[in-house]
């Protein structure tokens, strides 16, 4: 029998990212990113699709976050490297650059997901700042 | 490996004369080991009866909860053996961080619900979290696995030699996404069921009926076909039955989705739906031309592809 199924936790919050329309990252225990939902995309300015899974170092390298002084974000200083290593919620502002060399000032949130058998991963959901009107996508 | 249908109702009881043939006990499978072991699938009302014909069979019996709802253990406290000093009965289910297994069942084996308390039965019980790992029971592996229901839910897979059992009767895995949209990874109960000989699950609603039940955590029967069709299963036996669906209902129910699976290019003679004390097939389907008949009209048990005539 193949063990490559993903825990029932993760292929349940994948199903709900890719129903909503706040921008989510999902990652795995492992800090892979596998999956994040087109509103997502839209931020970034690349699907899921075209990205495919990304590893723990990779994807924060991809998004570049920079602080409010222009500098980079240490992936581990990362509010979901944080739920990740730490299994805490982590909350912060930071700017990211999209495909096409967009800036966006956003909030994260980024929450643990802790099963029946342990830790499966972490939620990370953006709010693009001066989004209050509630279309954040 | 044999496997006999003692109940196959999901939700409620539903008794009468119009559930007669499918019958009206809710979810209860008896699988029989080729050492002899026994196991029993779930301990809705089918449990009753099952256990009035074990009496006396069987020194030690497994039982292997998918989840806690009621229809999968009232019948738990009206199982003859419990009630047996000699017998052994081994409890498997999900495991909580909330309280153990014995402790949740112990809330229905209790007062003011029970006139009995699990302390007061006089078998040998015990009660186990279902292993994350593959288990030996007698001759058989047994794995269990997180599915997609409404709180914490197993599906399990017992193997024994090249004979596999998947048994999900309570699963919503299309629940927020096209299974089609899906890899295989990320389906719910896919390793569990990939390849089964034998692939028993939730069937509860029609297309029809699901909207109105969505995040229920039970299936429509397009996205049981198309679950059964994705992990390669080589029967399908359509389970939990609504307890809404009469037999004309289930009749036509079963015709039209063995239908809707030589469609896929697939043999009918692959699809059955669960009926009370009969026996579940495991053997590959005989050559398309023999089967096809058996799906070709509704109305009448013997035209229906129940798990008899599959």
């Amino acid at each position: 029998m193949p063990e490559a199924q993903k825990p029932l936790e993760l292929i349940l919050a994948r199903n709900l990212l890719s129903s909503i329309s706040t921008p989510a990252f999902l990652v795995d225990a492992e800090g892979t990113l596998v999956f994040f939902n087109e509103a997502a995309g839209s931020l970034v300015g690349r699907r899921f699709e075209e990205t495919g899974a990304l590893g723990p170092r990779e994807w924060g390298e991809a998004f570049g976050p920079f602080d409010a002084a222009g500098d980079p974000i240490p992936w581990d200083q990362l509010p979901l490297t944080i739920a990740l290593q730490h299994g805490r919620p982590m909350h912060s502002r930071m700017h990211i650059h999209s495909s096409s060399g967009d800036l966006h000032d956003i909030e994260v949130s980024a929450l643990p997901i802790v099963g029946t058998e342990g830790f499966r991963g972490a939620i990370a959901i953006f709010w693009p700042v001066g989004a209050e009107d509630g279309s954040a996508a | 490996m044999k496997a006999t249908v003692w109940g196959a109702r999901g939700s409620v009881p539903a008794p009468g004369p119009e559930t007669n043939r499918y019958g009206g006990n809710t979810s209860c499978v008896h699988v029989s080991l080729d050492d002899g072991s026994e196991l029993v699938l779930d301990a809705g009302t089918g449990i009753r009866p099952l256990g009035l014909a074990m009496t006396g069979t069987a020194e030690r019996i497994h039982i292997l909860l998918t989840h806690l709802h009621m229809d999968h253990i009232q019948g738990l406290m009206f199982f003859a053996p419990l009630f047996h000093p000699k017998t052994d009965v081994i409890i498997y289910g999900p495991a909580s961080p909330e309280a153990s297994l014995m402790d949740r069942i112990a809330r229905y084996i209790s007062a003011p619900l029970s006139p009995v308390e699990v302390r007061e039965l006089p078998c040998q019980v015990s009660f186990r979290d279902a292993p994350d790992i593959e288990w030996q029971i007698g001759s058989a592996s047994v794995r269990a696995s997180s599915v997609a229901h409404r709180g914490p839910t197993l599906g399990y897979r017992i193997t024994e030699g090249d004979t596999s059992l998947a048994y999900i009767p309570d699963h919503e895995p299309a629940l927020g996404a096209s299974l089609d949209s899906l890899g295989d990874e990320w389906i719910s109960g896919y390793a569990l069921a990939r390849d089964a000989s034998l692939l028993i699950h939730d069937a509860q609603y029609t297309d029809a009926e699901y909207p109105a039940h969505m995040g229920w955590g039970h299936s429509r029967i397009t996205d049981t076909l198309a679950f059964a069709h994705r992990v390669g299963a080589q029967r399908l036996a359509l389970f939990h039955h609504d307890p809404m669906h009469d037999d004309d209902m289930l009749d036509g129910f079963v015709t039209d989705a063995a239908e809707r699976w030589r469609e896929r290019g697939c043999d009918p003679a692959q699809i059955a739906i669960a009926r009370e004390r009969r026996p579940l097939d495991f053997a590959r389907p005989r050559a398309p031309d023999a089967s096809a008949s058996s799906a070709s009209a509704p109305g009448s048990a013997a035209r229906s592809p129940d798990v008899t005539s599959a």
